[in-house]
């Protein structure tokens, strides 16, 4: 763990803490405290407890925090909350860090392992014995929802695609500059065989040639869940914003390190995010970036700054170009650039903001882009938080804690919802899916399906 | 119409933001964090304290004096958004007389005047020669019945008489949510609205009663509906009240819970953790705010704005180290400042004049300068935010947010019409 990364973005989170006039407002909203008794809570483990430590956290209890962020939405005065207990965090476990930990919040090593097999991979998550024995080695919960692989990548089908299309897919030029494990492990359709594109271009898996360019360019960061568990969202996301008129540009990224971030390996967390950074801007200066996979966008405009202390101009850079994907699209209507032509959708579809979107402070864009769609009627959970808060629900002693902060969530989307429910992120989707029983999905679905380009 | 943005998540914010919701004009709320109501007792204050107290509430809101924010608000919108409020809630949310203070007992044991209440609360009206018992749970801080009960029983009720009351304390029976040896009204309250456990309570409370009229609880009794309160009235055969505590207050959190989820059904779109840092301004009207956001800023464009930010203790109003006091967004003119020392005094239970510092505002609840100019044709200003009123000394706070949002929202619509 590195003392001077985690001190800056330290310094940054203490400097709120005297503002905490213990309110307890941050308490009322804690899900975590809710039903479990034995966790002091955010104003405890927060702010007060941050004046007694001095190196590790005296107070255990601190792990109870599941990071979801909505002790900081709350508050009044501006306190960090949750950061600091991150930053706690990381602390206590450095030194003593779960083999499970590390193994869950390596994202890109999981969708790379499981994609080429998926079949085999969903199966042998589904069968019971395999699930007991990786609890009974690793401490991931048997009856955590585990991401299903998709059968191909986000990467292959785009770069695919981009190939068919008449795009000119650039060189795999320099692979050298990703991460050991984000080297492909195959070639890939499309960069390898692909014909030469412009010298000095970035290193792209793709580029298309779109009907109509006539928004100019625009950068997808698809985040690892997007390339290799939830590739449907990522292309739906694509096809939209082709067919708003824009040039989606594809360039080879790994992952943003969120996982990792979460489970306080701030080291290797640093590490991908700024080879992320590095990967997008690679694209071209001052494009928009925009992503599906809410969580990530997150981890790129603040928590890699305010939790572990990252402060590069390049991060700060990304962090002010990136966007939502249902935040791009309320942007462009708020600027009246995003025609109404949608087709009507007859259902009521329940809808779960998750905490790492709410942590962003820009509202619920889904639910502005959403009421444009004639005949769609979408409820708004209200809850904070769904329990897995990224890997938190998926290890075997948060389990329970995860299912009973999740019970009312899953009740909820039962009770509105017809087959189909909305959550912007991947892994409040698999928890969502697995509570309720229902499809649950991004709500880029129901645009792209109201723009005439698919079924949802 | 672009619509409004109103600022701000307390009372003020929340009641101006469903009132335009509700006339279909797009609204959107930004705020830093979730506002104050956590923090209040959860009842209507309208006019309790002058200082001795107040029996009706509207008639002194009418005579208020020059400088008061009631005299720019007007006694028909205290009205008009106490009614917005009990509509916004529903039926059986806030019971009480909207023309007349009923008083109530405080955790301490004193009485204080309010207009509207929870019927959990209702029980607490004091007569003469009444017999309460009081009881306090062990693992409940804050409520401390023979404090409570030594108050009360000296204090002379205003049509003469006194209250007797007794004090009890009750080993809550054991649950699994309940946690180590104290625990935060909050979680107890959470246990109050699991399956059975009113009826668990009421068993063990029942021999500490016999012989009293009520029963008066500290406010713990569920976090979101009034069940346990019910059972609790059932079980025991006799009136049950809650006495608000320190925060968080449940009766104030339940309030609060029920507006935000009230404006999210009525479209109302929220953007919290979205602190508002600065605004851009043009031939006198406000153009768009900027709020701080993950990434970037954000603007906020629209034809109105209602700045509800609330006051010092949200941080809206500031004093720095040299005792200069700022309104921190628009640097709004202040009202009510004085030398340090005339606004501040040693003395604790003196009326500290520095909460009387705030904004002046026209009819039309818009800031104006010391030559009673409006500062924006289009800012409105509503909440604690106003000067004028040390609103906890008064006991007002309720009355003036509700009232000037109100107030503010018929602004809008006569300047849209
Ligand atoms: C501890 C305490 C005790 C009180 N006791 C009493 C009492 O006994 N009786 C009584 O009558 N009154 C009392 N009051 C006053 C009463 O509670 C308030 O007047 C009433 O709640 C009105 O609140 P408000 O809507 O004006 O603001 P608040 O509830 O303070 O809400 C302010 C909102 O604005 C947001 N905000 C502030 N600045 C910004 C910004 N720049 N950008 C975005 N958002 C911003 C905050 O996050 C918050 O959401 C008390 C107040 C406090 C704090
Ligand atoms: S952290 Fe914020 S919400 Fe929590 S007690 Fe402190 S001031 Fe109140
Ligand atoms: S981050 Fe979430 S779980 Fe942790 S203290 Fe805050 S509200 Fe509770
Ligand atoms: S947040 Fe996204 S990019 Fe980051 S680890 Fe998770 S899936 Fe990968």
């Amino acid at each position: 763990m590195s003392a001077a990364s985690l001190q800056a973005g330290h310094a940054l989170a203490r400097a709120s803490l005297d503002a905490c006039v213990k309110c307890n407002i941050c308490e009322t909203q804690c899900p975590v405290m809710a039903v479990q008794p034995n966790f002091a809570g955010p104003k405890f483990v927060g702010p007060q407890a941050e004046r007694f430590r001095q190196g590790e956290s005296v107070d255990r209890t601190l792990d109870y925090c599941s990071s979801c962020g909505s002790c900081t939405l709350a508050c009044p005065q501006g306190v960090k909350v949750a950061e600091l207990n991150s930053q706690a965090r990381a602390v206590m476990k450095a030194g003593h860090m779960p083999l499970r930990d590390r193994l869950i919040s390596q994202t890109v090593l999981m969708g790379k392992v499981m994609s080429p097999i998926a079949p085999l991979a969903n199966g042998a998550l589904r069968v019971k014995a395999l699930r007991v024995l990786i609890e009974a080695f690793f401490g991931v919960a048997r009856d955590a929802p585990m991401p299903v692989a998709a059968g191909g990548s986000f990467e292959r089908w785009f770069a695919r695609r981009a190939k068919r299309r008449g795009g000119s897919p650039p060189p795999d030029a320099d692979r050298s500059r990703l991460g050991p494990d984000e080297r492909p492990d195959k070639p890939r359709d499309g960069c390898d065989a692909g014909e030469v594109g412009a010298a000095g271009e970035a290193d792209c898996i793709g580029r298309l040639t779109p009907n109509a360019r006539s928004r100019g360019k625009i950068v997808f960061f698809h985040g690892c869940a997007g390339n290799y568990f939830e590739v449907e969202t990522s292309k739906r996301a694509v096809e939209v914003l082709e067919h708003l008129g824009y040039e989606v540009l594809v360039p080879r990224q790994g992952c943003c390190g969120l996982a990792r971030q979460s489970n306080g390996i701030f080291d290797g967390a640093t590490k991908n995010v700024l080879e992320l950074c590095a990967a997008l801007r690679s694209a071209g200066a001052d494009l928009p970036i925009v992503s599906a996979s809410g969580s990530c966008t997150g981890m790129l405009k603040h928590e890699a700054h305010e939790i572990m202390g990252v402060d590069t101009p390049e991060l700060a850079d990304v962090s002010a170009r990136v966007k939502d994907v249902m935040e791009f699209l309320a942007d462009l209507d708020a600027a009246g650039e995003l025609p109404h032509k949608f087709q009507p959708i007859e259902a009521t579809v329940p809808y779960h903001a998750p905490c790492q979107l709410k942590s962003q402070g820009m509202g619920l864009p889904a639910l502005d882009v959403l009421a444009l769609i004639p005949g769609l009627k979408v409820v708004e959970s209200g809850r904070a938080c769904c329990g897995i808060a990224g890997t938190y629900g998926l290890k075997k002693e948060k389990r329970a804690i995860a299912q009973a902060v999740g019970a009312p969530l899953f009740e909820m989307f039962r009770e509105t919802g017809g087959d189909l429910g909305i959550c912007d992120t991947e892994t409040c989707r698999w928890q969502l899916r697995q509570g309720s029983g229902m499809r649950v999905e991004h709500p880029i679905f129901l645009v792209h399906q109201a723009l005439g380009l698919g079924d949802a | 119409m672009t619509g409004v943005v109103v600022i701000g998540a307390g009372l003020s914010g929340l009641a101006a933001a469903c009132a335009l919701a509700k006339r279909g004009v797009p609204v959107r709320l930004v705020a830093e964090g979730l506002g104050g109501m956590a923090l209040s007792q959860g009842t209507v204050d309208l006019w309790g304290h002058d200082p001795a107290p107040v029996a009706r509430p509207l008639e002194r809101i009418a005579a208020a004096p020059q400088g008061h924010p009631y005299r720019a608000i007007g006694a028909h919108n205290v009205r008009s958004g106490v009614e917005l409020l009990l509509d916004l809630l529903g039926e059986g949310f806030l019971e009480g007389d909207i023309e007349t203070n009923t008083l109530l007992p405080t955790a301490l044991g004193a009485l204080r005047p309010t207009a509207l209440y929870p019927p959990s609360m209702a029980a607490g009206a004091p007569s003469d020669g009444a017999r309460w018992a009081l009881v306090g749970f062990d693992r409940v801080r804050d409520f401390y019945p023979r404090l409570a009960a030594g108050n009360l029983n000296r204090t002379q009720l205003p049509g003469g008489g006194f209250v007797h009351a007794s004090a009890h304390m009750l080993d809550l029976p054991d649950h699994p949510l309940l946690g180590g040896a104290d625990a935060s009204a909050m979680t107890v309250a959470r246990v109050f609205d699991q399956p059975g456990y009113a009826q668990m309570v009421a068993r063990a409370i029942a021999p500490l009663v016999k012989g009293h009229d009520a029963v008066g609880l500290p406010a713990v009794l569920g976090a979101t509906g009034r069940d346990a309160w019910a059972t609790l009235t059932r079980e025991l055969g006799k009136p049950v009240f809650e006495v608000s505590l320190p925060p968080p207050s449940l009766p104030g959190h339940r309030l609060g819970q029920a507006l935000t989820s009230r404006a999210r059904e009525l479209g109302v779109r929220v953007a919290l953790g979205a602190r508002v840092t600065r605004f851009t301004a043009e031939a006198g009207r406000v153009i768009a705010v900027h709020a701080a956001a993950a990434g970037a800023p954000r603007p906020y464009r629209a034809d109105e704005f209602v700045y509800c930010p609330g006051g010092f203790e949200s941080g809206a109003l500031t004093m720095d180290s040299r005792h200069g006091i700022v309104e921190r967004l628009f640097g709004l003119p202040l009202t009510g400042l004085a030398p340090v020392d005339e606004l501040i005094t040693a003395d604790y239970g003196a009326r500290q004049k520095v909460f009387e510092v705030g904004v002046r505002v026209d009819d039309e609840m818009r800031p104006v300068d010391p030559a009673g100019e409006p500062v924006y044709a289009n800012l409105r200003v509503a909440g604690s935010l106003l000067g004028g009123a040390i609103r906890w000394a008064e006991k007002s706070g309720e009355g003036l947010a509700l009232g000037s949002a109100w107030a503010a929202v018929e602004a809008i619509g006569r300047s849209a019409a």
